[in-house]
């Protein structure tokens, strides 16, 4: 097995899940997105997306805010610093073995 | 969502990223009915002109009106779609605080806007314009092909695809540039209104889920 491929175990399995890397993807590109603005755009059910957010959280890739607009309740997530090193990294990782 | 997670594998994820917030961007038809707006109001400064008499009042009055109403246009529209998504939307279509828009795109769209505007002030100097029928279709297929790039959803492509054939046509009526510039942005202007409007009437219609 070439030193290439090998590098793939060094791989971020909390961003590599799908439907967690297109919210890290998501969330890189904007300042910071509410819940409902993520399930609208990544397609998830509000429980997926749920389970997905509190492992980020849990890792401290996303940090997430409860807090009100007016009446409406918003759950305002953002990426933290180590969550965009650990994206860099993912892209470092996959760049370097495919 | 399946295709997505395997799209990941073969595309980087802000490719990704970028196409999801573009579908986002335009699921409630407001920017389109906005770019809809821009012009039908650049098709009426355009034929205003040639609708009254040179040198009066209201010849001015359109003339400084095109060259300072649709800079603010642009400018104050995404402020104002942004303003009434989170007053009027916020239940439906989430909330999202864009980054700063990048210094790079900045500058590219600088740098273009100075090169047509030498390009504009040589030519005036040397007397040598581009012939009308050239100039309306180069605007024709020029903004059809950015339309189809930009917009990246199929409606957008047909607009696209609508606004190069118009530009096509007008090239080869022999129209004057200020009817043709009219007659372009107006058809182009009502079909980006109505079709946001259609979409922004189906957004409404699609009953807005809880949060979490």
């Amino acid at each position: 097995m070439s030193a290439k491929i090998q590098r793939l175990a060094e791989i971020d399995r909390v961003i590599h899940e799908p439907g967690r890397l297109m919210i890290v993807a998501l969330l890189a590109a904007v300042e910071e997105a509410d819940f409902q603005y993520l399930r609208q755009t990544t397609g998830l059910t509000q429980g997926n997306l749920s389970t997905h957010l509190s492992k980020l959280e849990a890792a401290g890739y996303v940090s997430v805010e409860k807090t009100f607009r007016g009446k409406y309740p918003l759950t305002l997530c953002r990426l933290t610093e180590r969550g965009k090193e650990a994206l860099d990294g993912y892209r470092k990782v996959i760049k370097g073995a495919l | 969502m399946h295709e997505i997670s395997s799209r990941l594998l073969e595309e980087s994820p802000e490719k990704i990223a970028g196409r999801l917030m573009q579908k986002a961007h335009n699921q409630d038809g407001l920017p389109e009915m906005a770019i809809g707006v821009v012009f039908l109001v650049l098709a009426g400064l355009n034929w205003l002109p040639t609708a009254v008499k040179p040198g009066s009042v209201a010849h001015i009055v359109a003339i400084c009106a095109q060259a300072l109403l649709i800079p603010i246009l642009v400018l104050r529209l995404p402020w104002a779609i942004k303003t009434a998504r989170r007053k009027f939307l916020i239940e439906k279509a989430g909330y999202v605080e864009s980054k700063p828009a990048h210094k790079k795109h900045l500058g590219i769209v600088i740098v273009i806007a100075v090169v047509v505007a030498v390009a504009g002030v040589f030519a005036a100097y040397r007397g040598s314009f581009p012939p009308t029928s050239w100039v309306l279709g180069a605007t024709g297929i020029g903004g059809g092909v950015l339309a189809a790039i930009a917009g990246r959803l199929p409606r957008f492509v047909i607009g696209g695809v609508v606004m190069a054939v118009t530009g096509l046509a007008l090239a080869v009526s022999g129209a004057s540039l200020a009817t043709g510039f009219a007659i372009l942005y107006g058809l182009i202007g009502l079909l980006a209104l109505l079709s946001g409007c259609v979409v922004f009437v189906l957004f409404m219609r699609t009953p807005a889920e809880g949060g979490e």
